[in-house]
């Protein structure tokens, strides 16, 4: 029996906005809801019509759970329609796509509406442990006497938060934060911190270029942010892209994960950002039903995992597994966007892409997967120039790679990533005719 | 019994006993049940004081009663006050001093219950709309609960019928909830909410609408204590204290009279009554408020304002179906065009629940919208009049877009482009290949002919006028136009739509200016004229709002703006020719960039961000006014607005034969609540009415004959009285007859 065939149907994004800035007021649940809001808008299809709602979050805001069911609501689909959050970490946003076609193929729905979405400014501060047992004590406290017993045990010291975001980076397992997971990446792969600049100098000229150009207001829909003061205009443009940027200015930052000897800086990884990105997600058949002119279909992907200390790897075992699967060789991917999580870790995956060694040994295939042309990858820059809000990211690569179809006139593209915790992502897309 | 001859009675009225139910649901407990089988929602008429009369003979002679609940059909229904039908019609003094009589008698035997032996828990359990006399008639219980439901409405809103609440309202909420917070109730006769009428003093305890009548049993039966407060210590020294109600009472007077210029006598006399209420034996309160509504109920003020509430609710029932109900509005809706009336539109809209698209090409102007409205948002959340869950659900209820496209699902459009034809067309024709078959396409053009504006759109039926006007979220008034080709299913939509938003459509024809603007062109115009003539144009102002106008019209025009005014009255006179043609006093002034308030200077300075304005300097203003215009012989304040006013009633008269609006009722709402006619005057027909026939053409045929009006083209045509004016005077008919 042939395969239901999957298309993205329609997809929207806000603009990237460095955490802290401009989105630094907005919640998960407006910043979701604006984008569906626009995506369905457009697309004039019928809220209604949705089977479910799916959105990626890793860290949806502590008052909205389901932040996929808040975003539903607030974009005006009715209340009958069912949503659901999901999480893969970095791949979020692409798991909330390849949850909508695992139940399209299944014959579980046709029409879906999915969502990357994170707003990492709001990550809350965390009181410690002790600061926790303190406040129960002092709740369970019925005498005055027991009260005033209980306060005197609070020690300043105790008032130090914990950051949600940082140790949201890290991985518990393997105890390593992100950026470390990268330097280990440059020492084996030998990245040299130059490389690593000049590919990170490189992502913020093509974003730059690609914005002057209109490329990227292709995808994003213009927000006023919340609470924005008066006067303020709306955000059209990704806001990380630094125009100024040299390899001279990247030369001087300070390593941040290791010093001194370390390659992985600021300046050469990706920012913490805040974004969210919608995609209609449908069956060729109800796409068309709608009359909508869908993005690009849906070949093939594959989730798999590796070794977390080594996460950012992810992208060359996922990617394997949907090119196998779909049939295709890396040579055919004409457009390939791939995540860059830290300049370093995308280099090293270059490599282990065009290692026979690693391909033997890794992949269990004879041969490596092929070269990693980077004339083809990130034509518009990618998320050291544009940001990585992580759960809005992997819906957001598949949008940039429809696109970047349709402006190209290509047929096969790939849109990959890695996975904190150790996994990577990867979905193929064919342009659809039309 | 009651004496009920000579009372009135509607024509349906039930039998006797069949209007209030009385039940005993547990020994000692009667539940009086409001529920008269003839109205829809219990209205305090004759047949149901007749048979509270007869319930309240059965409960005062039943020695076993310990707890009564007085409580309507449902949770949510409780009464409807008084009937405003048979109040409307009264003109003899005696009889409404003996329909309040009666009314206050069987609420004081009610107050009575609790202090008879053995005594009586008294609790009323409303909801839904409990406004004066269904308050008042609560108010005389032990104790009130209020269910907590969107549709409860507490108050008193008498005073805003020229009248005051004399069945003992007056009397006791001072008591029940302070003299300070009484006189607010009593004189903005505003509605609460449940949960405001609790934090106000004037119920005791909320209930949500399922357990209302379990509750307020459990009270009456004295198995929960009574929730009502005792005022304490503040009792003594606020309400019972002549020094400080003298001073409430000084400060009072001198708000309502800054606010009402002397005009309304009822919120006077309510006052009075109210802060000397705790401090007065009950008889003498109550005959005090009996003889001060007498007097009121019998005034024209009082008929004129219960006619302009009356017909305001005529007016929404056009936003209600063949079946009565309300109709159903679009869950989506578009708003062309992000000016000042685009962005106050698509505001309400999404303020009141429907997801609003708003376009534009310009992304400031959008950007605007959008702020605008967070703003607004933002400012009632902090005013406490919504709370974070409606605000957010406002916020998100309202999306910009720069390309005219994703309207596909929206019910209904509002235009609200440049005033220009072409563009006007244009952008409603893009509109109406991608809506709905069935959204209503509305324009809020002010100066451009519907039908001209549907013509060349597909759907020319589905083409109405919605005209709004500034500011949106103020003004009360909405003109639905009916176009040459308008279904009526367009203009009920319209309607429905404009009462979903909170205003008063008044239906009217696709003439030039439509109705308001047409009656504003002529009674601008005579004051720009007066102007011109060498009157000062703060008298001009004062003369008119001694007339009654919330604001003068050379204040009004400086709101307005120079240039839409001139803009208006040239399409005016083009339209009605010379009766209509403008003095042309502006124009030197907007050459010189003077267009009033938003230019900072008009006839007034005025202070940036609204803050205040200077009084016009006469001189200054003088080096407009053309050489070689007749100076205006010395006018008094009266015949200021004389000429004012009749340049608009002849006006209004000339609509009213035209059809322009279907009833004389409705041109009166429309000045009412279109251009701040006078309320207590009724709108201008009913000022012409009350002025007599003879009267209004013998003032009109003086101006007229005035040699700067005779010498004038178009001036005679201006006053000389209409031809509906001329078959009144020999019929001895009125507008209203």
């Amino acid at each position: 029996m042939p395969r239901t065939s999957v298309v993205l149907a329609a997809g929207l994004r806000t603009p990237w906005c460095r955490a802290g800035g401009a989105f630094a007021r907005e919640d998960a649940g407006h910043l979701g809801a604006l984008v569906a809001r626009e995506v369905i808008a457009r697309s004039g299809v019928d809220p209604g019509a949705f089977d479910e709602v799916i959105a990626g979050c890793v860290g949806p805001p502590h008052d909205q759970a389901n932040v996929a069911r808040v975003i539903a609501l607030r974009a005006g689909v009715p209340r009958r329609v069912p949503a659901r959050t999901v999480g893969r970490n970095c791949a979020s946003g692409m798991e909330a796509v390849s949850s909508a076609a695992t139940a399209i193929e299944a014959g579980r729905g046709e029409l879906f509406l999915c969502l990357g979405v994170e707003v990492m400014s709001r990550y809350p501060l965390i009181f410690g442990e002790r600061l926790t047992a303190c406040f129960e004590r002092l709740s369970r406290a019925r005498t005055p006497f027991a009260r005033v017993s209980a306060l005197t045990k609070l020690r300043p010291s105790m008032l130090a938060p914990r950051i949600a975001l940082l140790e949201g980076l890290t991985d518990p397992v393997s105890g390593l934060i992100m950026g470390r997971t990268a330097e280990i990446l440059a020492r084996e792969f030998a990245i040299s911190r130059e490389e690593a600049d000049r590919f990170a100098l490189e992502s913020h000229v093509r974003a730059r270029k690609a914005r002057d150009s209109g490329r990227l207001a292709r995808e994003i829909v213009p927000v006023l942010p919340l609470q924005a003061r008066n006067e303020t205009r709306s955000v059209e443009h990704d806001d990380v892209i630094r125009d100024e940027q040299t390899l001279e200015a990247l030369a001087k930052l300070r390593p941040y994960f290791e010093k001194p000897d370390g390659r992985v800086t600021v300046g050469n990884s990706c920012g913490i950002t805040d974004g969210a990105c919608a995609l209609i997600v449908a069956s060729e058949e109800k796409a068309r039903a709608f009359g909508l002119a869908p993005l690009a279909r849906i070949v093939s992907w594959a989730f798999t995992g590796c070794d977390p200390a080594r996460m950012g790897l992810g992208p060359v075992f996922a990617s394997a597994i949907a090119l196998e699967q779909a049939g295709l060789s890396l040579a055919d991917m004409e457009t390939i966007e791939i995540n860059e999580a830290f300049a370093t870790q995308v280099l090293a995956c270059k490599k282990a892409f065009e290692s026979d060694a690693f391909a033997k040994e890794q992949l269990g295939r004879g041969s490596a997967l092929g070269a990693l042309d980077l004339e083809r990858t990130n034509r518009n820059g990618g998320a050291i120039a544009l940001g990585h809000p992580v759960g809005a990211t992997g819906a957001r690569l598949l949008l940039t790679t429809a696109h970047e179809l349709a402006v190209q006139g290509q047929r096969y593209g790939l849109a990959t990533l890695c996975i904190g915790g150790g996994q990577g992502g990867a979905m193929i897309l064919e342009r659809s005719p039309g | 019994m009651i004496d009920t001859h000579g009372l009135p009675m509607p024509e349906n009225a039930p039998p006797p006993r069949s209007c209030v139910r009385l039940q005993h649901p547990e020994p000692g407990l009667a539940v009086l049940v409001l529920d008269p089988p003839h109205r829809t929602l219990a209205v305090l008429d004759l047949p149901l004081l007749r048979d509270l009369d007869l319930a309240l003979d059965e409960i005062e002679g039943d020695a076993s009663l310990r707890g009564l609940v007085v409580t309507g059909r449902s949770p949510t229904s409780f009464a409807a006050g008084a009937d405003l039908d048979a109040l409307a019609a009264l003109t003899d003094p005696a009889v409404v001093a003996r329909v309040v009589g009666v009314g206050q008698k069987l609420f004081e035997r009610i107050a009575r219950l609790r202090r008879r032996s053995p005594r009586l828990r008294t609790v009323a359990a409303v909801g839904g709309p409990v406004p004066g006399g269904a308050l008042e008639l609560a108010l005389a219980c032990g104790c009130i609960v209020a269910a907590v439901a969107r549709e409860t409405r507490i108050g008193l809103p008498e005073t805003q019928l020229g009248i005051l609440p004399a069945w003992g309202g007056t009397t006791r909420l001072p008591r029940r909830a302070g003299v300070p917070r009484a006189l607010e109730a009593i004189l903005s006769g505003k509605l609460h909410s449940a949960r405001e009428a609790l934090s106000k003093g004037i119920v005791d305890r909320l209930a949500e609408p399922e357990d209302l009548l379990r509750i307020a049993g459990d009270i009456a039966a004295g198995r929960s204590r009574s929730p009502r407060r005792s005022r304490g210590w503040r009792a003594l020294l606020v309400d019972r204290n002549p020094v400080a109600a003298g001073f409430i009472a000084s400060r009072a007077r001198e708000q309502v009279l800054a606010r009402t210029h002397g005009h309304y006598p009822a919120p006077l006399a309510a006052l009075e009554i109210a802060c000397r209420a705790p401090r007065t034996s009950t008889a003498k309160s109550l005959a005090a408020e009996l003889r001060a509504a007498s007097a009121l109920a019998v005034s024209p003020t009082c008929k004129h304002l219960i006619a302009i509430f009356r017909g305001s609710e005529e007016a929404k029932k056009l936003g209600r179906g063949p079946d009565g109900r309300a109709r159903r509005v679009p869950e989506r809706a578009g708003v062309l065009g992000a000016g000042v009336m685009g962005r106050g539109i698509a505001g309400l809209l999404a303020e009141r629940g429907i997801w609003t698209r708003i376009f534009d090409v310009a992304p400031a102007a959008l950007d605007a919208a959008l702020s605008e409205h967070r703003a607004a948002a933002a400012e009632r959340l902090r005013k406490r009049r919504s709370e974070p869950r409606e605000a957010t659900e406002a916020i998100d209820r309202l999306d910009a877009s720069r390309e005219l496209a994703g309207f596909a699902r929206a019910g209904f459009v509002i235009e609200a482009v440049a005033e220009k034809l072409e563009t006007k067309r244009a952008v409603l024709g893009q509109i109406a290949l991608q809506v709905r078959a069935d959204a209503i396409l509305a324009t809020n053009t002010s100066s451009l002919s519907v039908a001209a504006i549907a013509e060349g759109i597909p759907v020319p039926e589905r083409v109405a006028g919605m005209h709004f006007f500034n500011p949106v979220k103020k003004m009360p008034l909405v003109e639905v136009v009916r176009g040459r080709r308008t279904s009526p299913e367009a203009v009920a939509a319209c309607a429905g739509l404009a009462v979903h938003l909170g205003k008063t459509p008044v239906v009217v024809a696709d003439v030039a200016g439509f109705l308001v603007n047409r009656l504003l062109g002529p009674y601008l115009d005579e004051s720009l004229r007066m102007f011109a003539g060498g009157v000062d144009p703060a008298r001009i102002d004062a003369a008119l709002e001694d007339f009654g106008m919330p604001m003068g019209p050379i204040a009004l025009l400086d709101e307005v703006g120079f240039d839409i005014a001139s803009h208006a009255a040239a399409s005016l006179h083009a339209a009605y020719g010379d009766r209509m043609a403008p003095c042309g006093v502006l124009d030197p002034m907007i050459r010189a960039g003077i267009l009033g308030k938003k230019t900072g200077r008009g006839f007034y300075e005025h202070a940036p961000g609204g803050r205040g304005k200077k009084p016009p300097s006469a001189p200054d203003l003088a080096r407009f006014i053309p050489p070689g215009r007749p100076r205006l012989p010395a006018l008094t304040h009266a015949e200021i607005a004389d000429r004012a006013v009749l340049a608009m009633l002849n006006e209004a008269a000339r609509a009213l034969e035209e059809e322009v609006a279907a009833t004389p009722r409705e041109i009166d709402l429309a000045t009412v609540f279109g251009i701040g006619f006078p309320p207590f005057r009724g709108g201008i027909l009913s000022f012409a009415d009350s002025l007599g026939v003879h009267a209004v053409v013998e003032r009109m045929m003086r101006i007229a004959a005035a040699p700067d009006v005779a010498s004038r083209p178009g001036g005679r045509e201006r006053f000389e009285p209409s031809d509906s004016i001329s078959a009144m005077a020999r019929t001895l008919k009125s507008f209203h007859a």
